[in-house]
């Protein structure tokens, strides 16, 4: 088990870098910040002077070296927009993005299981069917339409929830929730739903066909002929069973949602990390962006190191081939 | 029923303050930093305005006018400018101004780390006489000194001194990133930077109050769609810009406003006048055709600029003929007149400079910097077409734009210039005189033009205090650079703000929003 857990790491890190040294070789093609930088009134030689400060007269090699050397310590460096340091910001922003992506993850969860079974049970019903078609619509609608579609409705037509921002937030130690304001909390609704309305259809879809397929089983069909209530065969025998695929998937979801908040963000101005790597790209702000693509790709190596140690300790198999070899 | 007397109290107290109201506005960029000393762009001087002063300021109508300094003449034959200096006048953390923080000011924006040391590049000297009294000493003649400082914030030199930020610092930020503590009508009370910045009216300001502001709250929304959106819906009360394509849409609501006027910013086609050989298309190698003025003329013969601004801009700009607006000061009225939009006569003088069968070449544009810049350059493609060129256009974003044009990577492109002078002088500057580095003169000048008359005019004009001579020899520049086609200027750029109905406010052609002219009914 041990060297299993060290061979998984080493390779994580590996991963780690080469995913760095690829977004460093990209950044040049990003484009250059020094203009962004200085005025409308600099010469050749404040270009150059400021090239050198920052180093970006230097192979990407080196200037990724050199990232690396920070970010092993802890510092991700300064941000070229804001003068700030990169940890500071990132630090600040986190919270939005992970309460949004909690409050999305579990409307996504707890509605799509609903849904899910419901359509799954109901299976010729009309409310079923209906849910079933608008669904799709849910699936097929880009992320940005969907935004923009509930601001017009619920904050320029009837007015009830804001259009932009986080609302009143409060400080708990370094955290700003919004958990605590009513504006706070009327600002997460239209955000939370924008990015879990794909969620929830995929968790909703794969309810319910696991739960048709769980439904056709032997032992539902001998709990019903043992003359249970459809309540207990159907949420305690048969949604149990459906519920380990459910659980994968929506562990792997978790990370996208993180990850691809970034469209929301930017739709509705959400002051999380996703708006703050949109705004390093169009700045060229190279150490946010390094630090951002760096964090994601610890988000994602993470949960893919526990998934798999995961089934190393459910699925005993693993465990005879790794004493085999 | 206490709480009940209360309520109607405040609801009372707040009757009686109805004149008295918080203000909230969106733009799309965050000023990236507080200091007015380290970034020299429109978003932060802008912004700043608010909150620091100079010793002159812009009015209503950009006329310069007192802030710091009361009143300021010419020394001797013009080694410099006098400047006497407003007294009882306080900082947002109650210490006084006084001279000292004038030198101090100059010596920390004009310093090696400073992005503003372009504007004292003529100060030789500054000494203060006594505290209200400083002098500015000029290597020559400068009669336009007073007006190409008046985004010269000044600081208070204990302050910087005690927060360690004597020097601005925008590689790694320091205090002055993030706070400000100015002389100006607004301070700075909370700023996240990004997200929200608040300013709230300073007490003691000795200026009078126009504004019922009581509270100001600026956030960025980069998202065009949700600005608007919020706009509509009242979470904020003024947005800049409203997009090209809404503005009909919210002129039609009733509970907003369209504030619509012309920036200072002029669109023009440029070329590489220097290169021997084109670079782009199948034509690449052969001689470069835009070295002859005939072509170049053709060119601006060939676009139809009413076309541009009645589809594209729908009808929100003005034609432009020169490097400026009608709007600056010494823009040439001798030389108003733009080329006319004839294709037959663009064609006749392409036969003449030997292109009768035309040629193609490579057209660089941003698709993020100006307004609809990427569709002014496809219309652009289109109208050269007719004369028999073909254009092959490249549109980057402005990141990768200004790279590809410092390495001449181009055959001709688009480029924007808004005068940080607001005098005619300033693109001649940047723009038309021959690029040398150590005299800092012509570094926008990607095309290499050079003309010796026009270098020989520029130091005269910036050195001449007679105004009609000076505006003599800024018509000779003119006419050269007209005459020579060494741009065509093509549009000015519109400015459109969008506002609540309820508020009234001035919109200056440097497109810098001041608090201190909105009033909320």
């Amino acid at each position: 088990m041990f060297a299993y857990i060290v061979r998984r790491m080493f390779q994580s890190v590996i991963v780690l870098l080469v995913v760095g040294l690829v977004a460093f070789s990209m950044f040049r093609f990003v484009g250059d910040p020094i203009d962004n930088m200085l005025g409308q009134e600099r010469t050749q030689a404040d270009i150059d002077r400021l090239r050198t400060e920052l180093g970006l007269d230097q192979p990407f090699v080196v200037q990724y070296a050199k990232f690396l050397r920070g970010a092993v310590q802890g510092n991700f460096g300064v941000s070229y927009r804001q003068g700030r340091p990169v940890s500071t910001i990132l630090v600040e922003r986190a919270p939005a993005t992970l309460e949004l992506a909690f409050v999305s993850g579990f409307l996504a969860i707890t509605m799509g299981i609903a849904l899910g079974v419901f359509t799954a049970i109901r299976r010729q019903g009309i409310a079923a069917n209906v849910i079933m078609t608008v669904s799709l619509i849910g699936v097929s609608l880009p992320t940005f339409l969907i935004g923009i579609l509930l601001i017009y409705v619920f904050s320029v037509e009837l007015d009830l929830l804001p259009s932009f921002g986080r609302g009143e937030t409060v400080m708990i130690g370094s955290w700003s929730t919004g958990f605590l304001t009513a504006s706070g909390l009327k600002a997460l609704i239209l955000p939370a739903i924008t990015l879990g309305l794909y969620q929830m259809t995929l968790i909703m879809r794969l309810v319910r066909s696991e739960m048709l397929e769980v439904l056709r089983a032997d032992y539902v069909r001998f709990a019903r002929a043992r003359g249970l209530s459809d309540r207990v065969i159907n949420f305690r025998h048969a949604l149990k069973n459906t519920l380990v695929p459910v659980i994968t998937i929506t562990g792997l979801q978790l990370g996208s949602i993180i990850a691809f908040a970034i469209i929301t963000e930017t739709v509705f101005q959400w002051p999380g990390v996703g708006l703050l790597f949109i705004n390093a790209i169009q700045f060229v702000d190279i150490p946010v962006m390094a630090a951002y693509l760096m964090l994601i790709s610890v988000m994602f190596v993470t949960i893919n190191l526990i998934v798999d140690l995961l089934y190393y300790a459910i699925d005993p198999r693993l465990r005879v081939d790794a004493r085999a070899t | 029923m206490i709480l009940r007397n209360s309520a109607i109290g405040l609801a009372m107290l707040l009757a009686s303050t109805a004149q008295a109201a918080e203000f909230k506005w969106a733009s799309t960029t965050d000023p990236q930093t507080m200091d007015p000393h380290a970034v020299n762009s429109a978003p932060v001087l802008g912004f700043l305005n608010n909150v620091y002063e100079g010793l002159v300021r812009r009015g209503k109508d950009m006329s310069v006018e007192p802030a710091l300094a009361v009143s300021w003449e010419p020394i001797g034959d013009g080694e410099g400018w006098r400047f006497k200096l407003r007294e009882g006048v306080t900082f947002h953390d109650g210490s006084s101004f006084d001279a000292q923080d004038v030198l101090f000011s100059y010596q920390r924006a004009s310093g090696e780390a400073s992005d503003t040391r372009s504007w004292f590049a003529p100060v030789s000297e500054v000494i203060v006489v006594d505290d209200y009294t400083v002098d500015i000493m000029t290597t020559a003649p400068n009669p336009l000194f007073p007006s190409s400082i008046a985004n010269w914030m000044i600081m208070d030199q204990d302050w910087t001194e005690a927060n360690d930020a004597v020097v601005p610092d925008k590689e790694t930020g320091n205090y002055a990133t993030i706070n400000a503590n100015g002389t100006g009508a607004f301070k700075v009370t909370e700023r996240e930077p990004g997200l929200k910045t608040v300013l709230e009216p300073f007490d003691g300001w000795w200026g009078d109050v126009e504004h019922n502001i009581t509270r100001a709250e600026f956030n960025p929304i980069q998202n065009p769609a949700t600005a608007v959106a919020a706009l509509l819906s009242g979470d904020v009360d003024m947005i800049n810009p409203v997009p090209i394509q809404d503005v009909a849409r919210l002129q039609q609501n009733g509970e907003v406003d369209v504030i619509q006027g012309i920036e200072a910013r002029v669109i023009m086609l440029g070329f590489d006048h220097e290169a021997e050989a084109l670079k782009y298309t199948d034509d690449a190698g052969n001689p470069n055709p835009f070295r002859d003025a005939r072509v170049r003329k053709a060119v601006a013969q060939a676009v139809n600029v009413d076309a541009i601004l009645a589809t594209i801009m729908r009808g929100n700009a003005e034609p432009a003929s020169q490097l400026v607006s009608p709007a600056m000061s010494g823009y040439s009225q001798v030389s108003s007149e733009r080329p006319a939009f004839d294709v037959e006569a663009a064609k006749a003088l392409l036969a003449e400079a030997g292109y009768a069968d035309g040629f193609s070449f490579g057209l660089k544009c941003p698709n993020d910097r100006y307004l609809n810049d990427e569709a002014v350059c496809q219309a652009v493609v289109g109208m050269l077409a007719q004369i028999g060129i073909t254009a092959e256009l490249e549109a980057m974003p402005v990141r990768n734009y200004w790279p590809e044009l410092r390495e001449d990577n181009y055959d001709m492109y688009l480029l924007g210039w808004s005068p940080g002078t607001f005098d005619a002088e300033h693109p001649i500057r940047f723009l038309v005189a021959t690029p040398n580095e150590e005299k800092k003169l012509g570094s926008w000048n990607f095309g290499g033009f050079s003309n010796a008359r026009v270098d020989e005019l520029l130091p005269m004009i910036q050195s001449e205090l007679d105004q009609t001579k000076r505006q003599a020899m800024l018509d000779e520049v003119t006419q050269i650079y007209q005459d020579e086609q060494v741009y065509v200027p093509m549009y000015v750029q519109p400015l459109v703000w969008g506002t609540r109905n309820n508020v009234e406010l001035t919109q200056r052609p440097d497109n810098f929003f001041l608090l201190r002219w909105v009033t909320v009914n």
